[in-house]
């Protein structure tokens, strides 16, 4: 596998203010990486130097090895939709993707077929004014999809979608990859990409706080809770605790089980031979990780 | 390269500024035609038939030039304020063929301003000219030298326009800046000390055009089309070196 995208010491200052702060990682090719951080992390800013719109102080962003600024024919490589704004709202939406298509040396008809693939053809001869954030995303992502790149990068793009339109992205993006497309996507909300993303790259105050796999991410999440609901909760929170489980009532028909993961939970209710009506494992758990990872405390070497 | 002009000259079609910018363009081009042939001949404007009183009335078109600053620094406030600047360089990344693609299409744009103005002016006090039987040739300097070098002037306003535009970067502040400059300030300079007035854009475009109205006030024709060159490669140059290194965010 190769990296498609390298981020090597990139440091950028705005003034005084530390936007990265050295920051390196790679993405490698067919993989669709969540690059995440709470808000004001640098996220942004990284994507920004890696498209070739800001300078960086020092260190260096390439795509396929190079700056962006040097590829040949950068819409047929890497399609990018950084910010919902960024159309005027005087013009249609078709003609957006018309002036894109022209600039880029790809065929103006391409422009509608972009629009259908994030299926918004209904509202192609619409002023953009009149968009929803979440239509404006869609649009975003149209113009990302014009030179039918590699490689797609995309900042927040759930920002304003519904859950239908979260949903649909979703769909939209597993099916890019499994046709062999990168992703890098970006978002302040772990469980919003968690069912997509099979990388994390993970930024707090302008620094990498983790790059790994989603799988490796969740296993630093065992020792989460295993809330078990049975109409013996009482008798099974005693029988738990007398194999050395952490169980707690945490209802009258609900016992919660810290330290274990389910597996063994499993094991150790079957065990006990109390009948349990319902078992969860708290999905919450990746997302406290997460919030671990980058609150400002945790967040220093 | 000529796509990218394709591209921007498609940006301007494609909004409503430039089809209004035109309807304005026409408005004040009519008012110049009739106000010029309503006034000839009174209170010591010249009359009708006289040389002078033909580049008064035909160089009536070259109120567009205002228009194309606005169309100029609307060009680029526009997209910077709605952000559409980060797909333009997202697309182009070699900002120097975007900025090079822009003045290009502006030139055109604006080009198109001023031919507008010029055939409105020939339409209306051609016909209008000749019921009073006052004999007018387009091909005399007069009138056809007078409305090629106002189309001309009008172009080079785009493009200053373009670098005010990128110089200024706020949309409202570059446009109230230059119109508080063209209307109040020049005005008053040029009225002051003439001197130095009639080296300033906009006194230079009337030395384009009529420059036998207030002869000695104004550049000769020659002169006034060298400094507005000059303005224009200042501004568009110090423009489009802002607009090539600065951060997009």
């Amino acid at each position: 596998m190769t990296d498609v995208i390298e981020v090597r010491g990139l440091v950028k200052r705005f003034g005084s203010v530390v936007a990265v702060g050295d920051l390196s990682f790679a993405i490698q090719s067919g993989t669709v990486t969540g690059f995440l951080g709470p808000n004001g992390a640098g996220k942004t800013t990284t994507l920004r130097a890696l498209l070739g719109l800001v300078n960086p102080t020092s260190g260096t962003a390439t795509v396929f090895g190079q700056p962006y600024r040097k590829l040949q024919d950068p819409s047929r490589r890497i399609g990018a939709a950084l910010e919902a704004s960024g159309f005027h709202p005087g013009r249609r939406a078709i003609d957006h993707l018309r002036i894109a298509a022209l600039a880029a040396g790809i065929a103006t008809a391409r422009a509608r077929g972009a629009l259908a693939e994030v299926g918004m053809e209904p509202a192609a001869e619409r002023r953009v004014g009149g968009f929803s954030l979440g239509m404006r995303q869609r649009l975003a992502l149209a113009g990302a999809l014009l030179g039918q790149p590699e490689v797609l990068v995309l900042d927040e793009p759930a920002n304003g979608l519904d859950p239908e339109g979260i949903h649909w992205m979703r769909g939209f993006l597993r099916s890019y990859a499994d046709q062999g497309g990168t992703v890098l996507i970006s978002s302040h909300v772990l469980s919003e990409v968690a069912q997509t993303v099979d990388h994390v790259v993970i930024v707090a105050g302008g620094r990498l706080v983790a790059s790994a796999t989603l799988a490796e991410l969740t296993d630093r999440t065992s020792g989460g809770t295993v809330r078990l609901r049975s109409e013996q909760a009482e008798t099974l929170r005693d029988a738990l605790v007398a194999r050395g489980a952490t169980a707690a009532l945490a209802d009258a028909d609900a016992v919660v089980v810290t330290g274990s993961d389910a597996r063994d939970v499993g094991r150790m209710v079957a065990d006990t031979g109390v009948p349990v009506f319902e078992m969860t494992t708290d999905g919450s758990n990746l997302e406290d990780v997460f919030l671990q990872l980058t609150s400002s405390d945790v967040g220093q070497p | 390269m000529i796509s990218l002009v394709r591209a921007e000259v498609l940006k301007l079609r494609t909004t409503r500024v430039f089809f209004g910018l035109c309807a304005a363009v026409a408005a004040f081009t009519i008012l110049g035609v009739v106000a010029g042939i309503l006034t000839a001949g009174n209170s010591g404007s010249p009359a009708l038939g006289s040389a002078a009183s033909a580049r008064n009335i035909f160089g009536s078109g070259g109120t567009a030039g205002i228009f194309a600053l606005v169309l100029g620094i609307l060009a680029v406030t526009g997209e910077i304020r709605h952000g559409a600047i980060t797909q333009t360089f997202l697309v182009t990344p070699r900002r120097p063929r975007v900025v090079v693609a822009k003045l290009i299409a502006m030139v055109v744009a604006a080009g198109a301003l001023g031919l507008l103005a010029s055939v409105i002016t020939v339409a209306v006090a051609w016909p209008w000219l000749a019921a009073k039987d006052v004999g007018v040739s387009l091909l005399s300097s007069d009138v056809g030298a007078v409305m090629l070098l106002g189309i001309a002037g009008t172009a080079l306003f785009g493009v200053i326009g373009v670098g005010v535009g990128a110089l200024v970067r706020n949309q409202v502040a570059a446009i109230v800046g230059a119109l508080v400059w063209e209307f109040v300030l020049e005005n008053i300079l040029v009225g002051v000390v003439p001197s130095v007035g009639k080296w300033l854009p906009g006194a230079a475009a009337r030395g384009l055009t009529r420059e036998t109205l207030q002869n000695g006030s104004l550049l000769p024709a020659w002169g006034a089309a060298l400094v507005l060159v000059a303005y224009c490669l200042a501004f568009s140059i110090a423009g489009a070196q802002l607009l090539i290194r600065r951060d997009v965010t």
